[in-house]
Formats: C-alpha cells, structure tokens, sequence
C-alpha cells in the first residue's frame, strides 16, 4: 500500500501548492475589488477542494481552516458578509497559515497551531469582532520588506530535457569537430579556445545526464502492491525486501525497464516461488522472499529481482534447448549451465507450456531480453535448483552517451559499445586452433570462437562462413572478445584505436537495414563511424556458423 | 459487462483516489473530466453507465451539468460528490434526479457500496 499513499502524497502535495498560489492571487484582487465574483468563486473553490483533500489525507488542522475560510467566502459571496474591516487580515492569515501548513506538510514537519485562527474565523462566521493579535497586525514595513518564496524545486516535462540532451549531442559531435580542426590548423589560441570549449561541453553533458536522474525507488515503490496482488492471486505467501532506492538512473531508462521489471516479478511469484504447502515439503520457510535491489557498479547500475523459490532446471531447459533445434545435442552436452540458461531468452523458447511447467520460468523473457538489449544493456540469470534464481539487469546510468572501443577494420572506424566487450587481446597463431571448421581461441580457460569480422560483415547472405583454415592466419592477430547473453565471441580486427565516449545516432535507411550496426556516430575528425551492434552480431554467429 | 464509470470532479487528486477505487473494484473508468464543459462532453462521448459528479466545478456548478446530462441521458446513474458544507445543493441535486450523493473525504467501501447500489437502481427510469 506504501506505493499508493506515496503517490497521493505527492498529487496532494503538487495540487494543494497550486492551490495555495491561486488563493494567494485571488485575495489579492479581492483586496483591490472587495466584491470581485469570479475571485470569491475561485476562493471558494479552491478552499472546497482543499478541505476535501486534506481530509482525506489526515491533514485535519488544514482541513479545518479551509473548512472555515470556504464558509466565509461563500458567505462574502452570497453577499451575507462583506470583504472589509477586521475580517481582511484574519482571512490573509488564514491563506498565509494555508501556505505554512502545506509546506509543513511537504518537508515532513510538524504544522503549525492553528487554534487562534480558527478561534478567530469562527467569531467571523458568527459575525462577531475577531481578536487581533501579533499574527493579524498589519506591519506595513513588514508587509513591504516581506520576503517572496519561491520552491526550490521545478517540475520539468522530460520532452524538454530529451530535447536538452539531444542537443548535447550534438554540441558534442561539432566540439570533437572543431578540436580536431584546431589541431589540424595549428593555431595555438584557436587550439586553447577549442580546449575550453571541451571541458564546457564536458561538463553540461554531465550536468544535463545529471538533470534526468531519478531514484530507482519511484519505481521499486510501486512494487509492494504489485507483489500484494500477484502473491493474492496466485495464493503465495511472498515477502517483499526493497534495497538501493536511492541509487540514480536515467529517467527513460527506468521508463523503459518498468515492463520488463514487472515481468520479472510476476513470473519470480507466479512460477519461481512455491506455494506455501510446497515449500514446507521441501523444508523451507512457508513464506516466500522476493528482493528487489539495485546497486552501481562502475559506470553501470546492477537492478536485480532474487526470489528464493524452486530455481531453473538446467537439465530440462538443455533437452527443450536441443528439441527445438537450437544446438545440436552433442554441442548442447558442452555448455555451461550458464550458456544453457541464456536459452531462455531466446524469441519463443519460453513460450514453451512444457517448460513453463518443468522449469517452472514463465512467458515472455525473450521480450524483457528485447528490452534491456534496446538500451545497450544486459540481461543475466543465476539459479541453483530448488534454491533460487536471481535475474540482474545491467543499465547504462545514462542513454545519451555510451563509453565505446574503437577500432579499424579495412581503413574504416568501427565502434563497439563497451557494454559488450569483454576483452582485447592480441594472439599469435599459436594460440588459435582449429575445431570442426571453427576458430577458437584459449583464453582464460575458455574456448571461445572467433572470426574474423571482415567476414561476418562481407559474408554471402544466405549459407554458413567458410570453414575457417589455419593457414589463413599469419602474424598477430588483435581480438575483441564480446558477450552477449552469456555468450563469447572473438571479432578479429586491423587495429585498437581507442576508447571514447559517443555520441550514437540512429542511422537513415538503406543501413538500417544491414541491422549489424546500432547506428552511427561522427568522429572529430569528421570522419563517420558505424557502431557494431553486438547482440546482431552474436545472432548472426550463430546462424552462420560452420 | 464491465460497468462504465465517468469522472468529474476538478481535483486531480480525487479524480486519481476515486478512479483507483473504481478500477481496483473492477470498473471500467472511461473517462475523467475536471470542469463542466468537459464532463459534458465527455458524458456525450463515453455514454456511461454512472458518472460521479462533483458539486463545485470551477466553470459552471454541478448541479448545471447534472441537468445537462438529464435532458441527454435520462438513463445515466449520478453519484453526486462533495465535501460537507454543501448540503442544499446536494438536495438540489437529489431532487433533479441525482441517484445518490458521496460525502468527502470519503471511504473506499461507501463509494463502492453507493455506486453499486445506484447501479442496481434499474436500468431505466420507468422501470
């Protein structure tokens, strides 16, 4: 229920602060035209709304005093009562005092007493003398010396920040441009000028990624309900622990998790853990635990869904694995329980109604995979048999900029995201082998294929790679390893370049449709830059292999 | 059938109170308005089984709007909603065919216990 009551809290809040200004407005003009109608309608109004509000949030103090000021105005209204005399400044307390509650309330601190206000607002509607004290008394000087607040906060639609952000993009593309040219020209106070222009771009990229930041936790907190009505539904006894609500993310970033999150949880209850009867059998608690947690890890954030229930049958997910053709059963008998769970994720394996049921994991990851692999992240599973699966989303903090390798390829730039690489190496010959066609190179005790990228872009469109031959490989060989899905792969490639942070765009049409490449980026040299999309190139791997 | 459920009140917070209310009871909310003009024409639009009126809207009051959709919907069930205070124009509002009235802040079971009692009212005025 926390969820629901945080998010009332901060319509009321939002609503109660809008009210607050209009009142503030509106007796102004009262002040001016003491029988202004529209005005006292909206006084009225406003105090209406604000009494009901705060009623039902508990607020009964702020509740009382508008209870009492809607009355007058309407009274004032109905021409009952007239704006002037002693009841001016008892009613520019009671919306001032209207302020100081709601703030109160804002920062979570104790409101302030309302007794004499409402002593004296109840001697107004009565039609007899208020008392005045200090609170009523008209201090010019002090009225004029008045200090004005405004909130320290503004609220922001995120289309205009998206728009910010694209245009740091830009900014950023045309400064790596300019710091180029300035090398290039030689002149040393166009080159101290671009230097500058660097760091100023530099730093209001960080300052607008730093302006979309949100809590993780405006997300987690809409959890303990979720997880109240799925555990109801699928009649589970499921206790909820939420950690690392403060850690930061980008705002669409966590906009566009919030789908695969709520996926997550439903299947980690409707098919991770057991039913209470179940769980005693096998000598666990009756409860259930569900954790959501996040964390950060270099420039990454870890969010993590960990349930305690019957875990992933390996077994049974590498026999569907081999039955629905996707690895022969003598390669399938090799993989690692890790390689044989990223099957899971594969499009239309977990569909599968048998191994909803034998493996116990539910519909439709392949579609949280698509969505985490959209933002360049990636998605990992961990799961001990009838203790657990723990499934983590590795998140870029932010989607403008991306830390990338970059490397040439036949006098070409390429980059890859960092995200997705694991490794550079250099390798001789030596360390190479040949395997039924295949290339694989030995690194930290690992097997992991490798092929040349040239041939992966350049391939025939239809038919596997050629069987890859010793022979063809002479002198060192530079390789990035990737990973995606649990899986490795080795990109032969001319040369490292460097690492960089880029800018991506999405690329116009006719590449778009080679769907090997995420986009593009333009280099300050001017010179355009087609960024590898790992998770393409991983399936095209595997489609292609010899 | 689900019921059809239009909002009208003009504080957002009560249109997204009542609307969970409405929607966690298994209604189906098909719209929220938050002044006259819009609740008219959203009424008109939507034709909804029940709408939930609030008695002070900041165009026009309630009780206009309750009338507005009597002469074009004689059917539709209407809750009205108000804070306390406002007990004539509830009165008003009964007698000008209004089904029920909710007082706020008001409880989940009340709402939900008045808007089904209105909904089972009879599907038509001359039943």
């Amino acid at each position: 229920m926390k969820s629901r009551e945080q998010e009332y809290r901060e319509i009321f809040m939002a609503e109660a602060l809008e009210y607050y200004d209009a009142m503030s407005r509106h007796i102004s003009e009262l002040e001016k035209n003491p029988a202004d109608a529209p005005a006292l309608n909206e006084l009225f109004r406003l105090m209406h709304n604000l009494k009901a509000n705060a009623r039902a949030m508990g607020y009964a103090d702020i509740g009382e005093v508008a209870h009492r000021m809607e009355t007058i105005f309407g009274l004032i209204r109905d021409k009952e009562k007239t704006f002037s005399g002693s009841m001016v400044p008892v009613l520019f307390t009671g919306v001032d005092k209207i302020g100081e509650m709601i703030r109160a309330v804002g920062e979570s601190r104790e409101l302030p007493s309302v007794a004499t206000l409402v002593n004296n607002l109840d001697l107004l509607v009565k039609g007899e003398e208020p008392v005045l004290g200090e609170e009523e008394e008209v201090d010019a000087d002090e009225d004029a010396n008045r200090k004005l607040e405004l909130s320290d906060l503004v609220y922001i639609q995120i289309k205009k920040l998206d728009h910010l952000l694209n245009l740091v993009g830009e900014l950023i593309i045309d400064r790596d441009r300019i710091l180029t040219l300035s090398q290039e020209i030689g002149s040393p106070a166009l080159q101290t000028a671009a230097t500058h222009l660097f760091r100023i771009a530099d730093e209001l990229q960080y300052s607008v990624m730093d302006a979309r930041l949100v809590n993780v936790g405006s997300l987690f907190n809409k959890f303990p309900r979720v997880v109240r009505d799925v555990a109801t539904a699928e009649q589970k006894d499921v206790e909820l622990t939420i950690s690392g609500e403060d850690i930061q993310i980008d705002r669409n970033i966590l906009q566009i998790i919030t789908d695969a999150l709520l996926h997550l949880v439903r299947n980690a209850i409707g098919h991770g853990i057991e039913t209470p009867e179940d769980r005693v059998k096998a000598g666990k608690p009756a409860q259930g635990k569900l954790a959501l947690s996040a964390q950060t890890e270099r420039d990454d954030v870890l969010i993590q869904v960990t349930d305690d229930g019957k875990g992933i049958d390996v077994e049974s997910v590498r026999r569907k694995a081999v039955e629905r053709g996707l690895v022969s059963a003598e390669a399938a008998g090799l993989l690692d329980p890790g390689a044989v769970r990223a099957f899971l994720f594969e499009p239309g394996f977990s569909m599968a109604k048998e191994v909803t049921e034998i493996s116990g994991r539910g519909v439709g990851l392949d579609v949280v995979k698509l969505a985490i692999d959209s933002l360049g992240g990636q998605l990992r599973v961990e799961s001990v048999l009838g203790q657990g699966t723990t499934f983590t989303l590795v998140l870029p903090t932010s989607i403008a900029v991306k830390g990338a390798l970059l490397f040439e390829l036949e006098e070409s730039s390429y980059a890859i995201p960092l995200m997705h690489t694991d490794l550079v190496v250099a390798l001789w010959p030596d360390d190479l082998h040949v395997v039924g066609g295949m290339l694989l190179a030995h690194v930290f005790g690992d097997n992991i294929p490798v092929v040349p990228l040239r041939a992966l872009l350049h391939g025939s469109e239809d038919g596997p790679l050629p069987a890859a031959n010793k022979e063809d490989i002479t002198g060192r060989q530079n390789i990035i390893i990737v990973n995606y899905n649990n899986r490795r792969l080795g990109l032969i490639v001319d040369r490292f370049l460097r690492q960089q942070d880029i800018v991506i765009k999405p690329m116009s049409k006719p590449l778009d449709m080679i769907d090997l490449f995420g986009g593009v980026t333009l280099l300050g040299n001017g010179q355009v830059c087609l960024v590898l999309d790992v998770p393409a190139l991983t399936r095209l791997f595997l489609a292609k292999r010899p | 059938m689900k019921n059809r459920i239009l909002i009208v009140d003009d504080s957002f917070y009560m249109r997204t109170m009542l609307k969970n209310m409405l929607t966690d009871a298994g209604y189906e909310v098909v719209g929220e308005a938050a002044n006259g003009q819009q609740a008219l024409e959203m009424a008109a639009a939507t034709r909804p089984d029940l709408i939930t009126l609030d008695v002070i809207l900041p165009d026009n009051t309630g009780l206009d709007v309750l009338k507005g959709i009597r002469q074009d919907q004689p059917d539709v069930k209407v809750v009205m909603c108000s804070a306390v205070g406002q007990e004539v124009i509830v009165n008003e509002a009964l007698e000008s065919g209004a089904s029920a009235y909710i007082v706020k802040p008001f409880s989940e079971e009340k709402v939900l216990e008045i808007v089904s009692s209105a909904l089972q009212e009879g599907g038509s005025t001359e039943a």
